[in-house]
């Protein structure tokens, strides 16, 4: 977990997403779990209740619900950039795992690692960035045949 | 014949040695030498690197600071003023900026920077006068202190 041994990334967003419209990054949603395994009970209360509220409160999400007998309970985000994200709901409550999928929804799909800065920009500068001639009266920048008549 | 203990007999084995060896080298590929090859001297290199990282993150806030102070002396030299002046002229103007944000306005905003330090030279001028006139002036304006309650 040092700096140059773990990959690191600057802050940005996703084709400047949010300066004009904002487009949610995340594409689909598949629900996987077991119709009758113990650890899929919360994925399966999740189906009952939540996952009507969950698609109608996130009409650009696609929410795929997939039972399969002898599989690990896991929701599969896919993002627009491509990135798949699995995360594993066995034994979770139905509030917990809600909680997981509003959390997926707001990310965008750009890798989960240390981040270098907490802030951007493109345009750092408004007067000008400093170089060695800022300061420095201005006749030893300008070149003009009035300079060289003096 | 049936044999009751054959299970006994299988051992278990390791399975993902070749995972648990990766975790561990993935840290050590851009060492130089054996050791961002060899599990044995990664191990011993990959566990100082990390105690160094830990420890060097008080040594990134002093080192970080330093740099910023560097910065706005040779910034506000440009103006005619030592840092300390600077620093210390800010401060009695009420001017609450932090070294880091004095640095990036000396790189990005050049002007702004050249405002602060005439400020801060006027306000030095007027803590000489304060101290070495006869008080028949009155007080200077940058000295006037705003309290906030």
């Amino acid at each position: 977990m040092t700096a140059r041994g773990s990959p690191s990334r600057f802050l940005t967003a996703v084709l400047h997403n949010g300066v004009g419209r904002y487009v949610r990054q995340l594409q689909r949603l598949q629900l996987l779990f077991s119709p009758i395994a113990a650890d899929s009970r919360g994925a399966r209360q999740f189906v009952e209740e939540a996952a009507l509220d969950f698609a109608r409160q996130h009409p650009d999400v696609v929410l795929y619900v997939s039972p399969r007998p002898g599989l690990a309970p896991a929701l599969l985000a896919e993002y627009l950039n491509g990135t798949v994200r699995e995360e594993l709901i066995a034994s979770k409550t139905c509030e917990e795992i809600m909680q997981l999928a509003t959390k997926l929804a707001g990310q965008s799909g750009l890798d989960i690692i240390r981040i270098r800065k907490p802030f951007h920009t493109d345009n750092p500068s408004v007067q000008g960035q400093w170089h060695p001639l800022t300061n420095k009266p201005s006749a030893l920048t300008v070149q003009g045949p009035r300079l060289q008549l003096q | 014949m049936v044999v009751l203990s054959a299970a006994r007999w299988v051992r278990s084995r390791l399975t993902d040695r070749f995972w648990r060896v990766q975790e561990v080298l993935k840290y050590a590929r851009h060492f130089r030498g054996r050791k961002n090859r060899c599990y044995r001297l990664a191990v011993r290199s990959v566990r100082r690197a990390f105690v160094k990282s830990t420890k060097a993150r008080r040594e990134k806030k002093r080192f970080l600071r330093a740099l910023w102070i560097t910065r706005i002396e040779a910034a506000s030299l440009e103006h005619g003023l030592k840092y300390p002046a600077f620093i210390s002229n800010l401060a009695k103007a009420q001017v609450e900026l932090n070294r880091k944000v004095i640095a990036d306005l000396a790189i990005y905003e050049p002007k702004t920077f050249k405002s602060l330090a005439a400020l801060a030279q006027r306000r030095r001028q007027e803590g000489f006068l304060a101290a070495l006139g006869d008080g028949k002036e009155p007080e200077g304006i940058f000295s006037r202190i705003v309290r906030h309650y």
